[in-house]
């Protein structure tokens, strides 16, 4: 099987056209990880740079009421992924700024898709691109004609009666285009890691083995299924136009559809009546800025029965403080509540997503790629969640001092300010990325269906081979 | 020995080959002679194992790999190999490793130019390229070879070293089943010859008991009849 695929590789390397497509193909494919890892870089300095003066901002703050800080709130961004530079996944229509302040949860803004000016259905030029479409059409290509070829040339009679077993021919052929694809992934993970050098880690190395893992498989798949075509097909243009027809319903159709039905099947509210539904639980229940609310007067009964005093001037802290962060605790039980279900809805419909890679194996790629390279929905919700604690933290710590820190004034009424000792005491936000252990479970049905894939691909070849015609 | 035995063989009702009998014994050159569709090619493939006869027994060596050589009509090489790297990637299929003077000694041999040992066969002429495929079956150094116009494309000096070579091989025991329609060649290299016609042999004689052209009258005489 060695010398088959040494011959094959003799052909790649021999052969002009394909040696100037795959010059090409380098180049373009290490100029996109090079613009992909400079993007991620600027957008990195970009945060820090941003991150600092609003820290710098937020410590030179004047002093202030601690809810005028609450409503002053604070900023947080979204670090750019160091594997943005192979797959940026969903990171380009998430948006990357959220705005942290009381009483209101916001939502993430400032999405690179919004501000590019690219109309392409692609568009601009990604590793992901590269990596999932164009090196698997390259692969078919390269595949579309390797037993074809040979029989029509008479060479796989003479090759069979040399002693080379039609199984082995049918899986080195496979194994030689698969390499391919391989090596040019090889060449950008390579080149990824060198331009990273400096902050790779045990975890992004696995997450990357991971990511290499899949991509090697789905390489196999369209190798195997391209040369298993062309050795059932009776003309090399036929097993072309079958094979590209796969790819497309593979990477256009099938994506489209089923992301459509899993939409249908697990349907989420209308941004309208998500944010409706939100307020009204809201507003039914302990206002701030509202007295007459009943779950006020029920908090201020109960807290003047538990301190034994008619009035709340009496209370031995300020008891707008208290209701402050009472208002905000249900505004987090509204919260989760309505981010929970919405949460839920998206995991049944990316569970549903997965499992449709059992009619294509891209899904599964994409899924892992995205996945494994920490861009994802998973990621996405992650960053969400630690910046929704941060913020509750961050508000408690104002209401509380709001509550507990204020003194009485001549007028026998609460005050305090907060002032710069206690803005450098707040510590800034600091986005800790799921680790890999996390993210496994997640994607193991997409591995698992693509070993079945492979496996698949291996069987129709063994199978192929028998069928073979050589005459 | 190759023998076949009462072969049948029919293709979506044509019979192809019909009671076919045949005996090469070792250290035979047999010529089968016949026009297009007389089934030579037929019997190449059911001796090849690539058809399987309808009735009949065949006998031949038992591993196709290292005991039959093989020569087609057309030699398709890899364009992009040189003679010498074919020959070289068709003997490591069968598990024979030669080194590269051993290679150039049999491309010689099967009297490929020196200086063509080296190019990409892209390059190769017709005949340069049967050449090669006989170094290909000589250099598996097997018990059968099974020649289907070998001579074809080939000039009168490679066809006449491509005799000496059959003989050569012949002399240290191999069997030779050569199918074609060079009479003169047939007669001059093979012990015995068959006529085959519409799958039958219709005649078979040793080649000391005519001339050439005796045989070419023959020939004719059977394909006009």
């Amino acid at each position: 099987m060695w010398e088959i695929i040494k011959n094959e590789w003799q052909f790649f390397a021999r052969s002009r056209t394909l040696l100037v497509t795959s010059l090409g193909f380098v180049v373009v494919l290490l100029l996109t990880i090079f613009l992909g890892y400079r993007q991620t870089h600027e957008q990195t300095l970009r945060y820090q740079s941003a991150q600092k003066h609003f820290r710098t901002q937020w410590e030179n703050n004047r002093e202030m009421h601690p809810h005028g800080v609450v409503h002053y709130g604070t900023f947080v961004f979204k670090p750019a992924n160091l594997s943005s530079g192979l797959d940026e996944g969903i990171n380009s229509t998430t948006g990357n700024m959220l705005k942290l302040e009381g009483h209101v949860q916001n939502e993430i803004t400032h999405t690179e898709a919004s501000q590019t000016q690219a109309i392409s259905k692609f568009g601009k030029l990604k590793g992901s691109l590269l990596l999932q479409y164009i090196i698997p059409l390259l692969l078919i290509f390269l595949a579309f004609q390797s037993i074809n070829s040979e029989k029509q040339s008479g060479r796989l009679k003479l090759l069979v009666l040399q002693g080379a077993n039609l199984t082995k021919i049918i899986l080195a052929k496979t194994l030689s285009v698969s390499i391919y694809g391989i090596a040019l992934l090889t060449l950008s993970v390579l080149a990824y890691a060198v331009l990273n050098l400096k902050t790779l880690n045990a975890e992004i190395i696995s997450r990357t083995l991971f990511l290499f893992l899949a991509y090697c498989l789905y390489y196999f798949i369209v190798s195997g299924l391209t040369v298993y075509l062309s050795a059932r097909l009776k003309n090399t243009a036929l097993a072309l136009t079958s094979m590209l027809g796969v790819w497309i319903i593979w990477t256009i159709f099938l994506p489209n559809i089923l992301l459509s039905s899993v939409e249908q099947w697990h349907e989420l509210p209308s941004r309208v009546a998500f944010k409706k539904a939100m307020r009204d639980d809201r507003s039914n229940g302990i206002n701030g800025h509202n007295s007459s609310d009943g779950r006020l007067k029920e908090l201020e009964k109960k807290l003047l029965a538990e301190y034994k005093v008619d009035t709340i001037s009496k209370l031995p802290f300020d008891f707008w403080g208290v209701v402050m962060q009472k208002d905000e605790e249900y505004g987090n039980l509204v919260w989760d509540k309505h981010f929970g279900n919405l949460r839920n809805v998206l995991a049944q419909q990316k569970q549903s997503y997965q499992l449709g890679a059992i009619l294509n194996p891209f899904i599964s790629l994409q899924n892992l790629s995205m996945g494994f390279a920490g861009n994802d929905n998973k990621h996405h919700q992650d960053f969400l969640l630690q910046a929704e604690n941060y913020r509750r933290g961050f508000i408690k710590k104002l209401n509380d001092k709001h509550a507990y820190g204020s003194t009485k004034t001549d007028t026998s009424d609460w005050d305090v300010k907060v002032g710069a000792a206690f803005y450098k005491s707040v510590a800034d936000f600091e986005y800790q990325p799921a680790k890999l252990s996390s993210i496994i479970p997640i994607y193991l049905i997409d591995l698992v269906i693509l070993i079945f894939w492979m496996l698949l691909s291996v069987s129709l070849l063994i199978f192929g081979s028998k069928k073979i015609q050589i005459l | 020995m190759i023998a076949l035995q009462n072969i049948q063989k029919s293709f979506a009702g044509q019979k192809a080959l019909n009671n076919l009998t045949l005996e090469i014994k070792a250290g035979e050159i047999y010529g089968l002679l016949g026009a297009n569709g007389a089934g030579k090619s037929t019997t190449l493939n059911l001796l090849l194992g690539f058809l399987s006869p309808d009735s009949g027994t065949l006998t031949m060596g038992k591993n196709l790999k290292t005991e039959v050589g093989y020569i087609p009509e057309n030699v398709n090489l890899y364009p992009y190999l040189s003679g010498i790297e074919n020959l070289d990637y068709f003997c490591k299929l069968t598990g024979l490793k030669y080194s590269k003077i051993e290679l150039t000694d049999f491309l010689s041999e099967c009297g490929l130019a020196k200086e063509a040992h080296n190019k990409r066969t892209q390059s190769y002429s017709k005949g340069m390229r049967q050449k090669v495929g006989i170094a290909i079956a000589y250099a598996k150094k097997a018990k059968f070879y099974l020649l289907d116009e070998p001579a074809s494309g080939l000039d009168p000096l490679a066809s006449n070293e491509l005799s000496e070579l059959l003989k050569k091989l012949a002399s240290n025991g191999a069997t030779i089943l050569m199918a074609s329609h060079d009479i003169f060649r047939v007669r001059e290299v093979c012990q015995r010859i068959g006529i085959l016609k519409q799958g039958s042999l219709v005649k078979e004689l040793r080649s000391e008991e005519v001339s050439a052209n005796e045989l070419e009258q023959l020939y004719l005489k059977y394909m006009q009849n």
